[in-house]
């Protein structure tokens, strides 16, 4: 595991150089730091969140559109006068309730975890936009949710160095800490797990709740920076935290690899290529292009390394 | 060393059992959803069960059929998905209005478009095979960077209004559209060709158990380029058909299929671990997931409620799918030992079969 | 086993830096000077002129000062509203001085990024144009259609210190959080077609741009089914919020002026998001649901969505008499029109520039920053909506001739001016 982190700190590492060279010094300024950190925070707190889930031998496909949810479920209560803690407490509770839909399909009934959530992603898009409604987007500009959001601590975004914490105490979670140990158990090999007096049902349960939670405060937070829940929020985000996190380290295929400090750098890689991008004014069509070949290559190296060769 | 294989094991008498049960269970069920979802919409409202409503299903299930054809034989060969289809989708696509804008005639056209397919296809083969990497995850690579790329060259293509192919994208064919009978006829003839052929045969036995696949002398690589080639095939030939339907499209209109082509793999009893599922029931699964949204536009509901209906259906026919497949596993089989083998899921607890993704 | 690995390992740390160092090295011999490199200023360096020019020539000071503006550029301003007098005297000096000291500026614009049309790309290569001809800086990024990627790329021209901002925001959601950072930051924006308080707009009217397009398909409703269609389709695009609700409703009410007595129950809408493949099978459906109708009308946010429905109509084989009008006009040049599409709406969106560069960008670097007029009735630049029939649009060249065309014009010129068969 430790192989794959080193991995990526190094690919970090290169889009620094990258940055610093063809950008300039500018690149690590604050400024640009605060850039890139209030973009990729809430993406970086999903990730953290997934990551369990990822480790535990689920994938969630469902994450993207039950950010969209918790934001527009949010907004919503917020527009038709809850405040704003109550709205929040309700759009996380909702969105456990589909954690929990999730997790009833994939580990007790047993359907396969990319069918089933992508299920509930289809259906949460849809609800999505049914609470939405006809306007397209509901607006919502919460001042002290929009003030936290937009907070700076020590000159860098306040959310970016939160989602941060959250990583790293998600990484000692994972590497230190019993759960951490049976949550990889549990993805690694279910049948040593059980063995072992784990109950791979509930560590499995668990962990698509977890997902799911993270989607809610993400969704919530989204709302806080954008001002706003469109009918389109989230969209397209699973795709991207996973193969960002894929590209750090962890598979969708198979659980017990990956760490959440890996799959936070592998968020910063490619939000950095993005920045370096954006900041050159190229196109950002390419920014895919590179994260689709840095994605391959994450896989290659992970497959020479002696993991799982497809034949 | 290592987690068992992706394509999980299906072999062993208990789970051909279990297959040709599961395979009836899955027609009944089809068939019974969809006949009750026709009578439920029918006798909401009687002017359901007209000509009108038999157009617009069979035209929404022309393309997706063609694609999840492709889908299909992906999955069963083991491959999980192929998340690329919407680029080779679009590619065909929009090669075939060019073409056909500069005068190219039609026959030539089609076979441009099918060969495209397939030359996409073979390059996510060439990935997959030499890189042995995961076949999801490479074509999840492969469509980011092919989407990006058909962006880079076009925003908006039409094939020409006049052109026999838009012709045939809205004409019709004893009652029925154009485009939805090659889509039949592929269902048909892949369908009953592939259990019954040699190369069929063995790209669902690389599906089931590629070990045993390959002790037997089936060469993984020519499976996997094969499968690969014709699903990308089929997903070239669903290009033409969606160039030919449509007045105007974007390099994203490719991935509005995917997930109901998924879905319709799914629900047509195609497990993803492979090694099992017929085609001939994807007419079933297609028509199934074609009514709805039909049916939901009579009821007076808006497009967000059929994505909110097409979502629920799959979670609910998945965990059906999944619960009847705990319980098969767990009938009884004949013991040769009474050790339990290295990886096999015996203990009723575990939810998830071990490589099942 | 492990030491195996371990050294297979190392080979590939080793590699991958070396391939790193390969591609860094490619891209420091390759790097395009075009983008200038960042300057690392942050948002108080490099401003508009504002402050010097002030004391030469006051903007149009009366409307400047009587208007209570958010935007900073204004606030600036020493809000004499008097000195109508010193506006005529140094107006050319300043004019000529203009020429001479007036600052080059850095624009920055961010394109949609929709995937609906492709006006948006061209969009920004005439802004592009616009910028290289007076020689300023310019600097292009794309909302990709993404509220997160229009607030990050608001900190990116902050960032960037550019000296004003045009922005094509196809989630106005956000708008007000980007209007706080670029007010924050004394940024002026110029904003396209959706209007944001504080921003300069620049562009239709869009209701008055669906009334002209109901209306005239109203007209042809009238002289052929003496105003009794069987249906009235409206192709929505909800996620384009209150512009949908302008046009698509819009439409519908200038429909309603020239035939007032269609039932309410005649109306019917899909949602298209304003594309004709989303919006094709969600269309057929609703026609199948409506078995009976014959005779259609059809009206949408765009020509996109109005072709979804023609489309769908077509493949039920009930298309002998459905017309559409559609909105924005990329539908209606080229050999491709489908003949059940009577007409569209230009807007020429392609050409914007023209008027954001002429009637505000100019006027900033010349030292005098305009009124910051941010409603679409009382707009900066009003472009005219050009109804046309099908019949007139075969004259008009296509998106990427007209921007082109529009590029070799004088300066100043607009589309409208070119293209426009009614003047």
């Amino acid at each position: 595991m430790t192989g794959a982190v080193a991995s990526i700190a190094i690919t970090l590492l290169v889009v620094i150089v990258v940055g610093l060279a063809w950008v300039g010094p500018a690149f690590l300024s604050t400024s640009n730091i605060t850039i890139i950190g209030s973009f990729v925070a809430v993406p970086l707190l999903v990730g953290a969140f997934s990551g369990f889930a990822l480790l535990a031998g689920v994938v969630d496909l469902s994450i993207g559109s039950m950010v969209g949810f918790s934001g527009a479920v949010f907004a919503s209560l917020v527009v038709a006068g809850w405040g704003p803690w109550p709205a929040g407490a309700a759009a996380v509770v909702l969105c456990l309730v589909c954690g929990t839909i999730n997790a009833l399909a994939i580990v007790v009934f047993g359907a396969s975890p990319i069918a089933a959530t992508l299920g509930m992603l289809t259906a949460l898009a849809g609800l999505n936009r049914v609470i939405v409604g006809r306007q397209g987007a509901v607006t919502a500009l919460i001042p002290d949710l929009f003030d936290f959001t937009s907070r700076l601590a020590l000159s860098l975004p306040l959310v970016f160095l939160l989602a941060l914490v959250v990583v790293a105490l998600a990484t000692l979670v994972v590497t230190s800490m019993r759960l951490g140990r049976h949550i990889r158990a549990v993805g690694g090999d279910e049948v040593a797990a059980t063995r072992a007096g784990i109950s791979v049902l509930r560590v499995r349960f668990l962990a698509l709740l977890f997902s799911a939670m993270g989607a809610g405060i993400g969704g919530i937070l989204y709302v806080g920076q954008l001002g706003s829940a469109s009918n389109s929020l989230g969209t397209g985000l699973e795709f991207q935290v996973y193969a960002a996190l894929m590209i750090g380290g962890y598979s969708i295929l198979r659980g017990g690899v990956g760490n959440p400090a890996g799959g936070a750098m592998g968020l910063l890689v490619v939000a950095g290529v993005a920045n370096i991008l954006d900041v050159q004014a190229i196109s950002p069509y390419y920014v895919n292009i590179i994260v689709g070949l840095l994605l391959l290559a994450a896989v290659l190296i992970d497959r020479l390394r002696g993991g799982d060769a497809y034949e | 060393m290592g987690s068992p294989p992706a394509g999980g094991s299906r072999t062993g008498a208990g789970g051909l059992r279990a297959v040709r049960l599961h395979g009836w269970n899955t027609t009944l069920t089809l068939l019974g959803a969809w006949l009750l979802l026709i009578a439920i919409s029918g006798l909401h409202r009687a002017d359901f069960l007209a000509q009108q409503t038999v157009l617009a299903v069979t035209f929404t299930m022309a393309i997706t059929g063609v694609l999840a054809v492709g889908q299909a034989l992906v999955a069963i060969s083991g491959g999980i998905l192929d998340l690329s289809q919407p680029t080779s989708l679009i590619l065909s696509a929009y090669v075939t209005s060019v073409l056909l804008a500069l005068g190219v005639p039609t026959v030539v056209v089609v076979v441009v478009a099918v060969a495209l397919g397939a030359a996409w296809g073979c390059l996510n083969a060439l990935v997959i095979v030499f890189g042995k990497l995961n076949p999801i995850i490479v074509t999840l690579a492969t469509n980011f960077i092919g989407v990006a790329a058909l962006f880079l060259v076009f925003q908006s293509a039409q094939a020409p209004i006049n052109s026999a192919l838009r012709a045939f994208g809205r004409g019709y064919f004893l009652g029925l559209p154009d485009i939805w009978w090659p889509m039949v006829f592929l269902v048909l003839v892949v369908g009953w060709l592939l259990p019954r052929t040699r190369y069929g045969r063995r790209t669902i036995a690389v599906g089931g158990n590629r070990v045993a696949a390959q002790a037997r002398g089936v060469s993984l690589r020519r499976t996997r380029f094969g499968v690969f080639t014709a699903a990308g095939a089929c997903a070239g030939m669903a290009g033409l058909l969606f160039a030919g339907a449509n007045a105007a499209f974007s390099p994203t209109a490719g991935s509005d299929f995917l997930l109901p082509v998924i879905a319709a793999v799914i629900l047509a009893g195609v497990s993803l671990a492979g090694g099992r599922g017929n085609i001939l029931l994807l007419l079933l699964s297609v028509g199934f997931l074609s009514t709805v949204p039909t049916s939901l536009a009579f009821f007076g509901l808006t497009s967000a409620w059929q994505t909110v209906f097409q979502g629920a259906i799959l979670i609910l026919a998945v965990a059906i799918d999944g619960y009847r497949e705990k319980r098969a596993r767990r009938l009884p089989r004949p013991r040769r030992r009474r050790a339990p083998g290295p990886r096999r899921a015996r203990s009723p607890a575990l939810a998830v079969a071990p490589g099942r993704c | 086993m492990t030491r195996e690995i371990g050294l297979r390992h190392r080979w590939i740390r080793g590699g991958l830096a070396l391939v790193a160092s390969g591609t860094l090295a490619s891209t420091l011999a390759c790097s395009a000077p075009a983008a200038a490199p960042a300057a690392p200023t942050t948002a108080p360096a490099a401003k508009p002129t504002t402050a010097p020019a002030a004391t030469t020539a006051p903007t149009t000071a009366a409307a400047a000062a009587a208007k209570p503006t958010t935007a900073a550029a204004a606030d600036a301003k020493p809000t004499t509203a008097a000195a109508p007098t010193t506006a005529a005297a140094p107006a050319p000096t300043v004019a000529a001085a203009a020429g001479a000291a007036a600052s080059k500026l850095k624009v920055g614009m961010a394109v949609g990024g929709n995937t609906c049309c492709e006006w948006m790309k061209y969009q920004g290569d005439v802004a592009r144009a616009l910028a290289e001809q007076r020689g300023w800086e310019y600097v292009e990024l794309s909302n990709n259609n993404d509220g997160p990627t229009a607030v990050k790329n608001a900190d990116i021209f902050v960032q960037q210190g550019v000296n004003a901002v045009i922005e094509f925001n196809g989630q106005p959601s956000v708008n007000p959080v980007l209007a706080q950072k670029f007010s924050a930051a004394k940024i002026p924006v110029i904003t396209y077609d959706i209007a944001q308080p504080g921003f300069y707009f620049v562009g239709i009217d869009n209701l008055a741009a669906g009334l002209a397009g109901g209306q005239a398909l109203g007209q042809i409703a009238k002289d052929k089914w003496n105003c009794q269609p069987d249906l009235v389709i409206s192709a929505e695009g909800e996620g384009a919020g209150i512009v949908n609700t302008w046009r698509t409703g819009g439409m519908r009410d200038g429909l309603k002026k020239v035939c007032p007595d269609i039932s309410e129950d005649r109306y019917v809408s899909f949602e298209s998001n304003g594309q004709a493949s989303v919006g094709l099978p969600v269309a057929r459906d609703l026609l199948a649901a409506h078995p009976e109708a014959r005779k259609m009308l059809v009206v949408g946010l765009n020509d996109g969505g109005v072709l979804g429905a023609i489309q769908a109509a077509e493949q039920l084989g009930r298309d002998q008499d459905i017309i559409g009008w559609g909105q924005d006009g990329s539908f209606i040049t080229g050999p491709n029109v489908d003949p059940h599409l009577a007409g569209s709406v230009f807007y020429f969106l392609e050409g914007y520039a023209v008027y954001s560069f002429d009637k505000v960008l100019d006027p900033i670097a010349a030292g005098s920053p305009p009124p910051v007029k941010d409603t679409a009735g009382d707009p900066a630049a009003r472009v005219e909506p050009c109804p046309v029939s099908a019949a007139e649009a075969q004259d008009i060249p296509d998106t990427q001739a007209r921007a082109q065309q529009l590029l070799t014009a004088p300066r100043g010129t607009t589309e409208f001016q070119l293209f426009c068969p009614h003047k």
